[in-house]
C-alpha cells in the first residue's frame, strides 16, 4: 500500500530554536496517526511544514507522492489543515463560512454545494448555521471548523488538537466521526493531541516527540509492550523522561 | 473563479454597517460645512451693512456728514439714546455697532480749528476674519473723516481738484499675477480663498490614509490572530491571490470612499465658489469661480485627474505599507500600535501644510517633509494650481518607487515563512519560551 504521507528527516531551525530535528515517519491510506509530546515539543512546527505553511530547513515531505518543496500547490489539493486554537470569520454565518471555504476547494458549483451539505450535516449545528459565527461558543466553532476540514474528503486531514475546547460528549462524537471517515472512506489523518485517552481510542499509530526529536513511533499496543506500561500515558512519561535534556 | 470568491469575502468584511454609517456622516458633514461657509460668505457679500449713528450735535454740518455716508451706499440708521455705559447703550439700542457724534462736534471742527472727536463703538462677537469684514462702521467713519477733510480744505481756499488730489495722492490698482495671468484682485483675497479650498483636500486625504491603513492592518492581523490565514494558505489558492484579493478589496472600498468624499467636497466647494464677492472688494460683482478661472487657478478636468492619480498612488502606498505592518501583528493590541507610524506620517504634513507653504521652509525641513510620501498628496492640489508640475511629478514618482519597494518586501513576507514567524511582540515570544523550559 502506498503511503499517503512520507516525512523524511524533516528539520526546522528557527532563529534560535531547533524546533524539529530530522523527523521521519509515514502514514498509510486510511490510517490515523497521532503526534504526541509535551508543550513546545515541535508538533505544531512539524504539522505546519507538512501543510506547506512554513518551509523546512532540511528534509522533505511527500504527500501522495508530491513534494512540499517542489510541488506545494499539488500538496494543498490533497490536504486540509485545522490549526489549533483556530477561529473563523466572525462576521460570516456558519453557512457563509462553509460556502466560502467550499468555493476555495471546489472546482465546480455542484461540488461546492456537495461540500457544504456534507459539512452542514456533520457539524450537527442545524439552525444555528444561519447565525453569525460571532455568536458561537468555542465548541461550536471547533465543530464547524472540523466539519469544514473533512467536507472535501481530502487524502490527508491534518488536525492540530482537534477536540480541544469540546465537552466530553462532543469530543466523543468527533472521535467517532474521525474513525469512521478513516476506516470507511479511507481518509488518512495526522493528529496532535494532549489527551492520551483520546489518542488511545482513536489512533492506529502514534509518534512521541520531544525537544524536536521523534523518539518513538509505533502501534499503541506495541509501545505498551515495549515499555512494559499499562497505558499510553505511562509510555509517554517514560519516553519523555528518558530523553529529557539535562 | 476562486479569486472572485476571495474578493467577495474581503469586500463583504470591509463593507459593513460601521463603514456605511461613517461614510454617510462624513458626507453629510462636508455638505453641512459647505452650507455654513456659503451662507457666511453670502452675509459678507450681500450685506452692505447697517451703520448706526447717534447724532447728538444735530447741526447742518453733521446732517451733511450722515448724508455723505448714506450716499456712499450704506444703510444709515439714526438712533437716539445716551448712556455712559457703552455696553448698556448698545444693548438698549439693540445694535452691534454705533457711531456717536458728540454735542459740539461742528463747533470744534468749523470754528476752533481743532480736530473733532467721533466715537465708534463696536461689539466684538468673534475673532473670525469674516466677522470683521462685516463691520461697516469703520468705512463710514472714514467717509466722515474724508468729508470733514474736504470741508476744511475748501474752507482754506483749495479747489475741488486740489482737495481730491490731496485726498488720494496715489491710486492703487491691485493686481494679482499667477505665472503669466493676472486678475484685478488682491493677493490676500485669493490666498484666503485657496487656503479654504486646500483645507478640505488634506482632510479627505487624511481620512483616506487612516481608513485604508486601518482596513488592511485589521484584515491581515485578525486573520493572523484567528488563525484563519493558516487555514486559507494551506488551501489550494496561491498566496499571491489571497494577498491581492485583500489589496483589491481595500482599494475598491477606499476609492468608493474617496469618490463619496470628493462628491461631498464638490458640494462644499460648489456652494462656496458660486458665492459672490462683495463688489467693493473687487470693483464689480464676480463669482470666485470666475476670478479663479481668470488666474488659471481653477483646475480643469485634467487637473482633477492628476489629483485623483495622486490620491490613488497614495492609497497604493498605504496598502503596501499596511500589508507589512499588518503582517507584524500577532495580537489585537499591537494592531493599534502599528497604525501609529502611519498616523504620524499623515499628521505631520497635514498640520504643516495647513500652516506653512512647504516650499518656503528651510531645505532641511523641506527634504524631511518630502520624504514622507503623504506630503506629496497634501501639496498636489496647490502644485497643480500654480503649475509646479516638476514637484507634482517628482512626488508621484517618489510614491511609485516607494510603492514598489514596499510591495517587494510585502510579497517577500507573504510568500515566505515570515508571515507566520515575524512578530513585533518580543515579550510574548519570551514568555512562550519560558513556558517551554
Ligand atoms: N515563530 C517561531 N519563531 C521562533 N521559535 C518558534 C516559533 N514557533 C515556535 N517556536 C519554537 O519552536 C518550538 C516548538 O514549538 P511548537 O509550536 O512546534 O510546539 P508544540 O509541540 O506545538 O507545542 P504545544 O503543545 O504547546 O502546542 C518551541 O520551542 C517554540 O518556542
Ligand atoms: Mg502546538
Amino acid at each position: 500500500m502506498a503511503n499517503v504521507l512520507e516525512v523524511k528527516e524533516l528539520s526546522k531551525q528557527y532563529s534560535k530554536v531547533l524546533a524539529a530535528n530530522k523527523i521521519s515517519f509515514t502514514i498509510g491510506k486510511g490510517e490515523i496517526f497521532a503526534l504526541i509530546g509535551p508543550n513546545g515539543a515541535g508538533k505544531t512546527t512539524t504539522i505546519r511544514m507538512i501543510s506547506t505553511l512554513i518551509k523546512p530547513t532540511a528534509g522533505n515531505v511527500l504527500v501522495d507522492g508530491h513534494s512540499i518543496i517542489s510541488e506545494p500547490d499539488k500538496v494543498r489539493e490533497c490536504i486540509t489543515y485545522l490549526p489549533d486554537e483556530a477561529g473563523a470569520y466572525k462576521t460570516m454565518t456558519g453557512k457563509g463560512y462553509l460556502k466560502f471555504m467550499a468555493g476555495i476547494f471546489a472546482d465546480t458549483k455542484n461540488q461546492a454545494d456537495e461540500f457544504v451539505n456534507r459539512a452542514s450535516e456533520m457539524s450537527s449545528l442545524g439552525e444555528r448555521l444561519d447565525e453569525k459565527i460571532a455568536s458561537y461558543s468555542r465548541g461550536m466553532i471547533r465543530k464547524l471548523l472540523l466539519s469544514r476540514a473533512v467536507m472535501t474528503r481530502p487524502k490527508l486531514a491534518i488536525l492540530d488538537e482537534p477536540t480541544s475546547g469540546l465537552d466530553v460528549i462532543n469530543a466523543l462524537e468527533i472521535r467517532k466521526m474521525i474513525k469512521k471517515l478513516a476506516h470507511e472512506d479511507g481518509m488518512s489523518f495526522l493528529l496532535s493531541s494532549h489527551n492520551m485517552l483520546e489518542i488511545e481510542y482513536v489512533s492506529d499509530r502514534v509518534g512521541i516527540i520531544s525537544g524536536g526529536i521523534l523518539h518513538t513511533v509505533g502501534r499503541i499496543d506495541e509501545l505498551k509492550e515495549r515499555y512494559n506500561a499499562a497505558n499510553l500515558e505511562e509510555v509517554f512519561e517514560m519516553v519523555v523522561n528518558e530523553n529529557e535534556v539535562p | 473563479m476562486k479569486f472572485l470568491n476571495l474578493l467577495k469575502k474581503e469586500l463583504r468584511e470591509l463593507i459593513n454597517k460601521q463603514m456605511i454609517i461613517g461614510l454617510v456622516i462624513t458626507f453629510a458633514m462636508l455638505l453641512a460645512i459647505g452650507q455654513i461657509t456659503s451662507s457666511v460668505m453670502d452675509d459678507v457679500g450681500s450685506d452692505t451693512g447697517t451703520v448706526n449713528i447717534c447724532d447728538h450735535d444735530k447741526t447742518d454740518y453733521t446732517k451733511q456728514l450722515i448724508k455723505a455716508v448714506s450716499d456712499a451706499g450704506f444703510e444709515v440708521k439714526e438712533l437716539e439714546g445716551d448712556s455712559s455705559d457703552r455696553a448698556q447703550l448698545l444693548q438698549d439700542l439693540d445694535v452691534e455697532n454705533l457711531i456717536i457724534i458728540p454735542e459740539g462736534f461742528t463747533k470744534e471742527v468749523t470754528e476752533s480749528g481743532k480736530s473733532g472727536v467721533i466715537e465708534k463703538i463696536s461689539s466684538m462677537q468673534s475673532s473670525s476674519a469674516l466677522a470683521s469684514l462685516n463691520d461697516k462702521s469703520s468705512a463710514a467713519v472714514e467717509i466722515m473723516e474724508n468729508t470733514t477733510k474736504q470741508y476744511i480744505m475748501t474752507k482754506n481756499g483749495l479747489t475741488a481738484e486740489e482737495t481730491a488730489l490731496i485726498d488720494s495722492p496715489l491710486s492703487i490698482n491691485e493686481v494679482t499675477v499667477v505665472k503669466d495671468k493676472s486678475a484685478a484682485i488682491s493677493s490676500e483675497t485669493i490666498s484666503s480663498l485657496i487656503s479654504t479650498q486646500s483645507m478640505v483636500i488634506p482632510i479627505v486625504v487624511f481620512i483616506l490614509v487612516m481608513f485604508t491603513s486601518q482596513m488592511i492592518i485589521t484584515a491581515i492581523s485578525t486573520e493572523k490572530i484567528d488563525r484563519t490565514l493558516e487555514t486559507l494558505l494551506s488551501a489550494p489558492v496561491s498566496r499571491i491571490s489571497v494577498l491581492f484579493s485583500k489589496m483589491l478589496a481595500a482599494a475598491i472600498v477606499a476609492l468608493i470612499n474617496a469618490a463619496i468624499y470628493m462628491l461631498g467636497f464638490k458640494g462644499y466647494m460648489g456652494s462656496f465658489l458660486e458665492g459672490e464677492i462683495d463688489a467693493s472688494v473687487i470693483g464689480e460683482a464676480l463669482t470666485v469661480n470666475d476670478i479663479m478661472k481668470d488666474l488659471g487657478l481653477k483646475i480643469g478636468v485634467s487637473g482633477y485627474v492628476l489629483v485623483g492619480l495622486q490620491m490613488f498612488m497614495t492609497i497604493l502606498v498605504c496598502l503596501a505599507v499596511s500589508l507589512i505592518l499588518g503582517a507584524l501583528v500577532n495580537d489585537a493590541k499591537s494592531a493599534q500600535t502599528v497604525l501609529m507610524p502611519i498616523m504620524v506620517c499623515a499628521m505631520i504634513p497635514y498640520l504643516v501644510s495647513m500652516i506653512y507653504d512647504i516650499n518656503l521652509l528651510s531645505p532641511a525641513v523641506r527634504t524631511l517633509l518630502y520624504a514622507i510620501p503623504f506630503t506629496h498628496t497634501f501639496t498636489a492640489m496647490n502644485n497643480i494650481m500654480f503649475g509646479n508640475m516638476t514637484l507634482y511629478w517628482g512626488g508621484l514618482a517618489y510614491q511609485v518607487v516607494l510603492f514598489i519597494i514596499c510591495m517587494f518586501f510585502a510579497l517577500k513576507i507573504f510568500t515566505s515563512d515570515k508571515i507566520f514567524t515575524i512578530s513585533l511582540n518580543f515579550g510574548q515570544k519570551r514568555k512562550l519560551k519560558k513556558a517551554n523550559k
